[in-house]
């Protein structure tokens, strides 16, 4: 198990095991506001589909956006799109308002693979899991802290943790990984 | 092998010797036995002292309900546990185990002279004896009591156990695995439903593993469970064993305790000891069960003295006979059974005792034909043995009148009050019981969540229609899930159904009020007791068991529960549902605190949050304090220095230079969209309107009810985009404030909030260099004073990173605040300490922050003020737009108290002698001579020694304090009464002149 610090440098937390844990590489994310009557115009600048049920996804392979609240998403782009991103939001400003702040630096994604993902989920995450469908997500808390989780996979994860409570919820998931390879 | 073990006898593994150690002593048992029935296979009875007169006590159970058998276990260096059932502790090689609340030895007790003197231990004997002199009850009897009265000792090591926790959903939870839960899990599981079957025991099978000659379709009732196991894992049904269903909360969430390690030999360190389970099941079926509730007489409490079904489990499932000539009591048909089996298995069944007059037809039969004495319509009076019972008194009743006595030998007494529904799970959940006339005992009656009740915990008897109520059960739980399934039909052969009477005390041709009648065995209170307190006065079942502890032990009364009842009934002359019944609360069993810890203990207690720039501070010897859940560097001691030297270093430092701070921890919230602006006027006390895009205000916040609840200093970044900063502890609070205030009262404000406290580091560079350690890293700003005023903000870039630069000062001197994203942090600061060696920089904490504030007179929310103080006390009535048509707090302001003269006002103090630091927290009054108790007119807020001023400063809330400029007021301590001089809050720099470059 890699020791993992406050600089938060990507690479493998546990390597082996029934369940692994990596911390991803940084992306540009940004919190989306808006009301649904602007949903449309702000889809098309933004290159993505607003899904409008809480819990959904859409990407066009390098902006991704998921549905947390009736009038929130969270925006997820490639760095080096985030210039085009803020722009084109920029431009629609004026007719179709909503507030669009860059959170990149907000929190720390890591993502949780293996046979057993899922059941690791459960000793921090009150909510079913199994209500959780593959390519959907929700905000969450494990531990008493709030992420974001996104289903990729039958048995893969992202957890999206605000820096400074990153290390508590990661360290619970390692002793969970631990708990399991003992079973 | 001693003679009481039956060779191939029970589920213990015969082939798999164990040895442990009970208070030393070296004991032999097989795998799958607990501590309880390797002792009795041991012909050991004497397993305990009772709680207050110290009596010998034996087992008096087979299970978890056990109030006697109570035993210190012990696994190494930290591993001990007092109050161990040893009905439910199961054994292993090299366990160690020892008895409680005895000195110097089980056998002999020199507490037991509370037994001889018991007749002064009555109920309510603490109330009434120790009242005297009221100051003696916590330094004499109460410790007193304690000591001589109790249950194990508590542990003094760590310990070194980890614990774990789950959540786990699922469509249908069954607790209890015995013929009820077995098939209702079939029934569920068939249906397709997601199911979890939990157990207390080591393995499922419940009361079936105790009557092994039933016959469940045409296959012994062992091979049923075992077949029946098979197949609920097969279908994918989730089969936990010792585990205890602790307790049912709202919306059918339901608390389980996993027992993981506690059966090992040797863990293997990395499984936990135990797991708490936090269940939510769309529907729960409570398969329970029922418990056997012992008789009332004289002496019922002596070793060898024990429920009927628990021998005839020790024999069935433990293959343990529980002693070689056994006397039968019983008032229900179930301990004929016992007896039955017993007889075959070698045990000399001097008699049956039976309290009905006429028993079973067909019971009676068998026994005769196994040539055992029937003593139907009898009483027992009394028991005589010191360690272990050897001899009965059994008299005939005839009426109301009790015949003369016979003494019966014996070394075992094996009794039947008959059976109480296990409720105690229905009755968390506030479900209504409703009183059986005919059973005599309380069953479930309206539900107040999604669950069925199957078996014997609704007061059916025997396998076969415990079966079927469970297989229906289970089919009702899955219909409401929109599942149809028919349920499946049992039949049993060598079924055991049978009937019984409920009772009160049995009567007795001696004294009554003399009766060692034990009602409840954990707390040692007997019939006696019961009455006595009815006859003092107590009327409610609630009293009752105050009075005389009835019910209150670890057990909670599983045992006396309705036998207490059942007397407290007939002292009162009113029926048992008039009377009622005390509730039973979550844990069922006694739970460690460690399952309720689960990870949260040592460095995983709680978040700690810690900043991108904690890491810095660590490596340069910061000393920490927490700031909500944040670990905030407090100050920067070099070598030798204690705190008070390192805080007047760092503020003579940034005062003469510069000084740098990490404030990342501040709350930030960014507020967008056309109405920002509206939104902010609303919400903080400030006019924002005028404010321009790029200068920044102090924003102060109100409750609806005018006090100040947070601050900061906001930058108008745009038109439509505020950079709100927020106290670092109310960060969260404000948010939710806002939010609630937009989504309540204004939803029609085009206005949105998002958190980014942490997207951002912010470095605060603070003192007359602060300048020109900044500039060389700045891009895109300029930082004159006439292009970058005090309280400006821009975006610009710095040391190459993306940021938002404020201009503003916390502490008199020039200052900026840098805004990084959070990954840059620290990268930054170390370019701003390198660049700052030129001129001396210094790295300060949080103290010296609260020091250099506090010479400003700038106010830190929370500390000098209490949600008492508006912004009039704290001097901040500059902050408010006094033309605003509204803000939150407006109208509270305008109440009368809070316009009324005389408030508590923050004002400053100053010692008279000039060096005396006052206490914060520290109450003042007007007159030192007054007597006491003195008026209080306000107290210290914040106090610290002022390397600026050459003189300790204080802040603090004064009555009328504005009022009282150059006033002497006076601070009285424990040792002696501090004069202070009242003054203004600005203790240096009075006129600002340092804020300029």
């Amino acid at each position: 198990m890699t020791v993992l610090t406050h600089a938060f440098t990507p690479g493998p937390i546990v390597a082996s095991g029934p369940v692994k844990l990596t911390l991803m590489a940084p992306v540009a994310r940004f919190s989306l506001r808006l009301r649904a009557a602007n949903i449309p115009a702000v889809s098309m600048a933004i290159g993505v589909e607003l899904p409008i049920t809480v819990g959904e996804r859409a990407s066009n392979g390098t902006t991704e956006a998921i549905c947390l609240g009736p009038d929130e998403w969270m925006v997820i782009a490639k760095s080096d799109n985030t210039d085009t991103l803020v722009s084109a939001c920029a431009d629609i400003y004026a007719s179709a308002t909503h507030s669009l702040t860059e959170v990149s630096a907000r929190e720390i994604t890591v993502r949780i693979e293996g046979d057993r993902a899922a059941e690791l989920l459960t000793i921090g995450c009150p909510r079913d899991i199994d209500s959780i469908p593959v390519g959907g997500g929700c905000r969450t808390v494990v531990d008493g802290v709030t992420v974001v989780l996104w289903r990729d996979e039958e048995q893969s994860f992202r957890m999206d943790i605000w820096r400074s409570f990153a290390l508590h919820v990661i360290d619970l998931l390692c002793r969970g990984c631990k708990e399991l390879a003992a079973e | 092998m001693s003679s009481f073990r039956v060779s191939g006898r029970g589920r213990v593994d015969h082939t798999q010797p164990i040895q442990f150690t009970f208070d030393g002593k070296k004991i032999k048992g097989f795998k799958g036995d607990t501590v309880a029935s390797a002792l009795l296979a041991n012909g050991i009875h004497l397993m305990g002292r009772s709680f207050k007169y110290h009596r010998p006590r034996g087992a008096v159970t087979a299970g978890s309900e056990e109030p006697n058998a109570l035993v210190g276990t012990r696994r190494g260096p930290g591993r001990f546990e007092p109050n161990t059932r040893a009905t439910v502790q199961e054994i292993w090689d090299g366990l160690q185990v020892n008895s409680q609340n005895r000195y110097p030895s089980l056998s002999f007790d020199i507490g037991a002279i509370n037994d001889k003197a018991y007749m002064l231990f009555s109920a309510g004997f603490y109330y009434k004896t120790f009242m005297w002199p009221k100051s003696f009850w916590d330094k004499v009897y109460e410790p007193f009591i304690r000591a001589a009265a109790g249950l194990g000792v508590s542990p003094t090591e760590p310990d070194p156990d980890h614990y774990a926790s789950r959540y786990l959903h699922t469509d249908v939870l069954i607790i209890g695995a015995g013929p009820a839960g077995l098939a209702a899990a079939l029934s569920a599981a068939r249906a397709g439903s997601r199911v979890t079957l939990v157990d207390e025991n080591a393995e499922a099978g419940g009361s079936l593993l105790s009557e092994p000659s039933a016959q469940i379709e045409d296959m012994s009732a062992w091979d049923w469970v075992g077949k029946t196991v098979a197949e609920l894992k097969e279908l994918g049904v989730k089969l936990m064993t010792r585990t205890t269903a602790i307790g049912y909360y709202h919306q059918n969430m339901v608390g389980l305790c996993e027992k993981l390690t506690d059966h090992l030999a040797s863990p293997d360190g990395e499984t936990p000891r135990e797991r708490m389970w936090r269940v939510r099941a769309k529907q729960v079926v409570l398969a329970q069960g029922a418990l056997e509730k012992p008789l009332v007489f004289d002496g019922n409490d002596r070793p060898g003295v024990m429920l009927a079904g628990s021998a005839q489990t020790y024999l069935n499932r433990y293959g343990v006979r529980v002693g070689d000539k056994a006397v039968i009591l019983t008032s229900h048909d179930s301990a004929w059974y016992a007896a039955f089996d017993l007889a075959d298995a070698g045990t000399t069944i001097a008699a049956i005792v039976d309290t009905r007059a006429e028993p079973n037809a067909d019971l009676v039969a068998e026994a005769t034909k196994r040539g055992i004495r029937i003593m139907a319509g009898h009483t027992v009076t009394g028991t005589e043995g010191r360690l272990r019972v050897k001899s009965v008194r059994v008299n005939p009743v005839t009426g109301s009148s009790v015949g003369a006595p016979e003494v019966i030998g014996c070394d075992c007494l094996l009794m039947s009050g008959g059976w109480t529904p296990s409720l105690h799970l229905f009755s968390h959940t506030k479900g209504t019981l409703a009183w059986d006339e005919e059973r005599q005992t309380f069953l479930p009656d309206h539900k107040a969540e999604e669950c069925e009740i199957a078996g014997a915990g609704r007061g059916l008897w025997g396998i076969e229609a415990v079966l079927n109520d469970g297989a229906a059960m289970g089919a009702a739980a899955v219909k409401s899930l929109g599942k149809d399934i028919a349920p499946a039909s049992y039949a049993v052969a060598n079924d055991r159904p049978g009937t019984g009477v409920s009772h009160k005390e049995l009567p007795t041709d001696l004294d009554a009020g003399k009766a060692r009648a034990f009602v409840d065995y954990q707390n040692d209170v007997t019939a006696k007791d019961l009455r006595l307190a009815v006859r003092e006065g107590m009327r409610s079942i609630e009293h009752v068991k105050r009075y005389t502890t009835n019910g209150m032990a670890t057990d909670q009364g599983k045992m006396s529960n309705i036998n207490g009842l059942n007397i407290a009934s007939d002292a009162l002359g009113v029926p048992q549902p008039k009377v009622g019944l005390t509730t039973f609360r979550p844990p069922y069993t006694p739970t460690t605190f460690g399952a309720f810890c689960g990870y949260h203990k040592g460095s995983h207690f709680e978040v700690t949050r810690k900043t991108p720039i904690d890491s810095w501070a660590e490596e340069n010897g910061a000393v920490y304090e927490p700031v909500s859940l944040w670990r905030r560097a407090w100050y920067f001691p070099k070598d030798g220095e204690d705190m008070h030297a390192a805080v007047d270093r760092e503020c003579r430092a940034t005062r003469a230079s510069v000084g740098i701070f990490d404030a990342s921890t501040l709350g930030k919230i960014e507020v967008v969209g056309p109405d920002a602006v509206e939104f902010m006027n609303r919400m903080y006390t400030n006019p924002w309107t005028k404010l321009a895009p790029g200068r920044a205000r102090y924003g102060l916040l109100l409750g609806d009810d005018g006090f100040i609840r947070d601050d900061g200093v906001i930058g108008r970044l745009a038109d439509d985009r505020f950079h709100v900063t927020t106290t670092t502890g109310g960060a969260a609070r404000v948010l939710n404030m806002m939010e609630d205030y937009f989504q309540t009262e204004w939803p029609d404000l085009d206005v949105w909030l998002t958190s980014t406290t942490e997207q951002w580091a912010t470095i605060a560079l603070n003192g007359p260099n602060a300048r020109k350690v900044l500039e060389p890293f700045v891009e895109g700003q300029d930082m004159s004073d006439e292009a970058f005023p005090h309280m400006s903000v821009a975006e610009c870039r710095v040391g190459g990173f993306p940021a938002r630069l404020f201009r503003i000062s916390f502490t008199g001197e020039v200052g900026f605040e840098v805004n990084v994203p959070a990954h840059a942090g620290r990268a930054l600061w170390e370019m701003l300490w390198e660049e700052g060696q030129k001129y001396d920089i210094c790295t300060y904490g949080t103290e010296t922050m609260h020091v250099l504030r506090a010479e400003k007179g700038y106010i830190i929310v929370g500390q000098d003020t209490d949600g008492t103080v508006t912004p009039l006390d704290a001097g901040l009535s500059w902050a408010i737009g006094k033309k605003k048509p509204d803000f939150v707090g407006k109208r509270g302001l305008a109440r009368p108290d809070l316009v009324a003269e005389g408030r508590k006002q923050l004002i400053g103090l100053l010692t008279e002698d000039g060096k005396t630091k006052l206490e914060e927290g520290a109450q003042i009054v007007l007159d030192p001579n007054q007597p006491k108790p003195m008026k209080m007119v306000g107290h210290v807020t914040s106090s610290y020694h002022s390397d600026a001023a050459g003189r300790p400063i204080a802040m603090a809330l004064l009555e009328d304090g504005f009022n009282r400029m150059g006033e002497t007021i006076y601070i009285p301590m424990a040792d002696r009464v501090i004069k202070a001089e009242v003054t203004g809050t600005v203790f240096y720099d009075p006129e600002g002149a340092r804020l300029k470059l």
